[in-house]
């Protein structure tokens, strides 16, 4: 399930034939009439597989409601999304749902952890269930990369910033899914401990593979990536490979933020 | 302000209908009480007085002596137009197509007209000897001739004459009117039927003479003798307030369930409040932000809270006072309290209107306090998402623990005790452990919460496992939750135990006093039909039935005694008890008392009883019998053939008891038109009734209390899913599906439910058998009785319902969509 051995012929270009994720003339529109606005005014992107892309782009640009829609948390009002060969936007939401937990993690910039669930339960929540049972070679290589070994017992209350992140990390990766989508993970974090979960998530793609999407608007925290995608206006406005931080800046300035 | 607050109440109005039902259930439970309570008085006001209403004066014999010799006395004062002495007896009356005969009691109709306070459904009253006019229950129709028996009170000489029914007398609504049909004959034929003595004489003013006036004239008249002189009106309000002691101890009994009623409220509507400000946490701060001080915020919101109580309030008053009418309409006044239209009081309106804002304004201030600190950064601060802890205050801990001990210690001492005072310590007790115990809940509730919490988390998976931590994560609020479900759910569940104690122990009262549910004798000398035992046996409704033997035998002092014979092992299957009534073994004569002294023996001396040539000694034994009883071989031995003398029958329980002892009583008639019906067999019935309806209605009344907590479950998981929106949020973009978000909120409801559910069951249990050992302690033997059926569908029902108080809000729940996780 998680590696799409064909794809059907004449649907999808075949540069983007490697792509973890892709969407094809993707709108999203709020409101109607007169006050509509395009939050996605038709984006055609594609994300290689194990590879750490970022989407960056000044506030309103519609980074956020791209991921969103990448990740079928949010429906797209016109336009396809395909996670390998499977197109979310013809899903309904029992589908999409079911999906989201066996193929999709998630790291959120704050509240990502159940307050009434201990680090160890919240790590296993999602492959709880899809009822499924971990690995636990991997259950404990996972925990012991992300050093949260002492911290299983922990509430989330109990925790640190930095820990609590880390523990949505582990739980992103611990179902191996087919792309993990972060989403300003480092945005409440002091610098220390978001060049922390950063090292951990470029590890992840470096040494398991793993597909990572994170949308920031942190220079910094986009140089950790393989490619940085540039958003503005609801639109594509380019992209940099092997990006650093002054390259980044840079190419902001050149979009006005 | 006053803009804000009225644009607030107009913003959640859809909110407040949810939450202002908690207060009209209440009020109108008060309010639906106190109505009833009134219109019970005024009903048996009316009735009873309907004999007086044209009554001047009524003159009662205190000593049960005669009257008739005052009327002349009487007849002479002033305004004085009439005196009618009220001359009563009873007969025996055989109505054509039944022939047995049926006992019918006797009462004199006046001639002067004011006096004749009968109301007639069919035909006229009596004018002359020979004619009658019978109540409804003497099922006999105008044309009738009743073949009448009549006894002479002195000499006990039997007369049979006959009598045609001229009128049918209407006495629905009459709460005297009683288990009996009733006669009416003139003063005349009334004395011809035996009736001596009048005790009451009425008495009907000349026009325009002032009722107190006479009154005061006859008593002047009659100074020096035992008698107790009363208007008209006076009459009536006496009998009334006699019938109406019943009521009056069943409404304080309801205004005790209405007190519970709007405490349950008072705990809805502290948590609803809760929630509305919960969810404006924001608006409040942002108002702080642009220069409310929270003084104003805090009057703002309480000002809310007074016109949603007073709105509430009078939605109330108008349903208790519709509940009243329904209530009245559908019980009528054929029913133990008799109700007749409705009569609303004001001051039950004023009651209802305060208490409903009252409790509204107060459960409203601890939330508003709590609402009011609210710091006007908090309009830019994400929620909190750290759980609440409670702290719980140590006060409340040593009250409550004070408390519940002393209260059950009290509850003992009532148990101990018995009687009067033995109630009232129970009662006091009972009252305060409870209070305790509410106070407790705050601490017990939420660990065992949590311990049922690792159980359903076993059993029903993440949903279950996350419901289990929800329930417990604000200790508080799910306490309050609890424990307004709880108080229902608890005197729910004390009522249905002690009525069902207090059935059984009074049912078993009556059979230790009437052991033999029917029972047909001769009535005379000559004896019953051989083959009527059996023909008895075989009616449809009857159980099983014996035959006693009788004889006439010559006892210890010489004299001739009448002796009946039983069978000991067929009399115990037909007799409910045999507690005060032991069937004789062989070689035993039960002596009735009176027996025993004028044969001047005690429990086992000897007796010998002699017939003819043939004699016997048998060891005496005293028990509750009209006839020395010995057991049916020794009666045979004595007097071998003795024929029937009675039949004692057992009556099925399941048949109507009123019908299967007519069919016995024209089946004995047929037979033996002498024979004689009697028996409790309607009484027991008439018995169950009662305690059956006001179990119901109690139970109906508690079941207000607990829908009232039922919507607080409701409330405080709409709370709850408001406050957890961006945990929903995560939950769905982590892969819970919307059925399994519904799941959640239904196991924390059913959670928090169930176990305030099991808890009041297991407390109200213990209530009841407490209550009810203190209650009929000095009544005799006590029978403890647990309805487990009765109490597994009040726990299954709270239960379900708390599933179905999760609808709403779980719906709710799984509208969030995945987006809110990262949205906030």
């Amino acid at each position: 399930m998680s590696v799409p051995l064909m794809t059907v012929p004449g649907e999808a270009p075949a540069s983007h034939q490697s792509a973890a994720v892709r969407a094809s003339g993707l709108r999203k529109t709020y409101g109607t009439g007169e006050t509509a606005v395009d939050a996605l005014a038709g984006v055609d992107v594609a994300f290689a597989r194990s590879a750490f892309t970022a989407i960056m782009g000044p506030s309103g640009s519609g980074k956020s409601t791209l991921m969103h829609c990448l990740a079928g948390l949010d429906t797209a009002t016109a336009g396809q999304v395909w996670l390998g060969d499977t197109e979310l936007t013809r899903l309904r939401d029992e589908q999409l749902t079911t999906l989201r937990r066996e193929r999709i993690g998630f790291v959120f910039q704050s509240f990502n952890l159940l307050p009434v669930l201990d680090a160890r339960e919240n790590i296993l929540l999602p492959m709880q269930l899809a009822g499924q049972r971990p690995d636990s070679n991997w259950f404990d290589a996972v925990v012991a990369r992300l050093g949260l070994r002492d911290r299983l017992r922990h509430r989330p209350h109990e925790l640190s910033g930095g820990q609590q992140q880390r523990v949505a990390v582990a739980r992103a990766l611990l179902p191996r899914p087919d792309v993990v989508f972060a989403d300003e993970p480092t945005g409440n974090l002091d610098s220390r401990a978001g060049a922390e979960v950063l090292d951990l998530l470029r590890s992840s793609v470096r040494e398991t593979g793993q597909t990572v999407v994170m949308v920031t608007h942190d220079p910094v925290a986009a140089a950790y990536a393989d490619r940085v995608v540039l958003l503005a206006d609801g639109r594509l406005a380019g992209e940099i490979e092997q990006p650093t931080a002054d390259s980044v800046i840079d190419a902001l300035h050149g979009l006005g933020a | 302000m006053r803009a804000v607050t009225l644009a607030s109440l107009r913003a959640h109005a859809a909110r407040l209908v949810a939450s202002t039902l908690a207060i009209v259930i209440a009020v109108g439970f008060v309010v639906g009480t106190l109505v009833l309570n009134q219109t019970s008085r005024d009903t048996l006001l009316q009735s009873a007085g309907a004999q007086y209403v044209d009554t001047a004066a009524v003159v009662t014999s205190r000593d049960g002596s005669s009257l008739a010799g005052d009327v002349g006395t009487l007849a002479a004062q002033p305004g004085v137009r009439a005196v009618e002495p009220s001359w009563e007896t009873s007969v025996q009356a055989v109505v054509p197509g039944s022939t047995g005969a049926r006992y019918l009691t006797v009462d004199s109709v006046a001639t002067d007209p004011a006096l004749r306070w009968q109301q007639l459904s069919a035909g006229r009253l009596p004018t002359a000897p020979g004619e009658v006019a019978v109540s409804e229950r003497a099922k006999a129709a105008v044309g009738d001739r009743l073949e009448v028996r009549s006894y002479d009170t002195t000499t006990g000489e039997e007369t049979t004459s006959a009598a045609t029914v001229v009128g049918v007398v209407d006495l629905r609504g009459d709460p005297t009117a009683g288990l009996y049909g009733q006669a009416f004959v003139t003063a005349e034929q009334a004395q011809q039927w035996g009736a001596t003595d009048p005790t009451e004489l009425r008495i009907a003013a000349t026009p325009g003479a002032d009722d107190e006036a006479v009154a005061d004239a006859v008593r002047d008249a009659l100074t020096g003798q035992s008698v107790t002189v009363r208007t008209g009106t006076g009459q009536a309000e006496q009998e009334a307030a006699d019938l109406s002691g019943d009521t009056l101890a069943l409404t304080s009994v309801l205004l005790v369930f209405a007190t519970v009623a709007v405490l349950v409220a008072g705990l809805v509507i502290a948590n609803t409040f809760a929630v509305l400000l919960a969810q404006r946490t924001r608006d409040l701060a942002l108002l702080r932000c642009v220069g409310a001080t929270s003084r104003q915020v805090r009057r703002s919101v309480l000002g809310e809270a007074a016109l949603t109580g007073l709105a509430a309030s009078v939605v109330g008053v108008a349903a208790g006072i519709g509940l009243a009418a329904g209530v009245s309409a559908l019980v009528g006044s054929d029913s133990p309290i008799p109700l007749a239209g409705v009569s609303v009081p004001l001051y039950a309106v004023v009651v209802g209107v305060a208490v409903g804002t009252l409790t509204t304004l107060v459960a409203a201030l601890a939330p508003t306090r709590a609402a009011t600190r609210v710091a006007p950064l908090a309009a830019l601060r994400p929620l909190d998402p750290a759980p609440l802890r409670s702290r719980g205050g140590v006060l409340r801990l040593v009250a409550g623990l004070l408390l519940a001990v002393g209260g059950a210690a009290l509850m003992g001492l009532g148990v101990v005790l018995g009687g009067e005072d033995g109630v009232l310590a129970a009662l006091a007790g009972g009252t305060l452990s409870f209070l305790g115990v509410v106070l407790l809940c705050q601490r017990a509730v939420p660990p065992v919460v949590a311990a049922a919490g690792r159980l359903l988390g076993g059993l029903a998976g993440v949903p279950g496992r996350l419901a289990a931590g929800n329930a417990t994560r604000n200790p508080r609020r799910t306490a309050a939750t609890a424990t307004a479900l709880l108080i229902g759910v608890t005197l729910t569940t004390a009522m249905v135990v002690g009525a069902s104690s207090t059935r059984e122990t009074a049912a078993a009262g009556l059979d230790a006093e009437y052991p033999t549910d029917v029972v047909v004798d001769s009535g005379g000398t000559d004896p019953l039909p051989a083959a009527l035992p059996g023909r008895l046996a075989a009616l449809d409704g009857v159980t099983r039935g014996t035959a006693l033997t009788g004889a006439t035998l010559t006892g210890p002092d010489g004299e001739e005694a009448f002796v009946e014979g039983i069978d000991p092992a067929a009399a115990a299957q037909v007799m409910r008890s045999t507690t005060k009534l032991s069937p004789p073994a062989l070689d035993t004569v039960l002596l009735p008392e009176w027996q025993a002294q004028s044969w001047g023996v005690a429990a086992g001396d000897p007796v010998t009883l002699t017939a003819g040539d043939r004699s016997r000694t048998l060891t005496a034994a005293i028990g509750d019998t009209e006839v020395p009883l010995l057991a049916a071989a020794d009666l045979a031995g004595l007097s071998p053939g003795a024929p029937v003398s009675a039949v004692w029958l057992r009556l099925s329980a399941s048949a109507d008891q009123e019908e299967v002892v007519d069919r016995v009583t024209d089946l004995a008639g047929t037979d033996a038109p002498l024979a004689r019906v009697t028996g409790l067999a309607s009484e027991r019935a008439a018995l169950d009734e009662v305690v059956d309806v006001l179990l119901l209605v109690v139970t109906g009344l508690l079941g207000i209390a607990v829908v009232i907590a039922l919507i607080g479950v409701g409330n405080t998981l709409a709370l709850s899913v408001v406050e957890r929106r961006q945990e929903s949020g995560l939950l769905r973009a982590l892969g819970l599906t919307r059925g399994q978000l519904r799941a959640l909120l239904a196991w924390e409801s059913v959670l928090v439910a169930g176990v305030a559910a099991v808890l009041g069951v297991a407390l109200g249990t213990a209530y009841g058998l407490v209550g009810a050992a203190s209650v009929l302690g000095d009544v005799g033997e006590i029978v403890l009785s647990v309805p487990w059926l009765q109490v597994l569908l009040i726990v299954a029902v709270a239960t379900v319902a708390g599933l179905l108080a999760s609808v709403l809000p779980a719906r709710r729940a799984a509208r969030t969509p995945p987006v809110a996780a990262i949205a906030g």
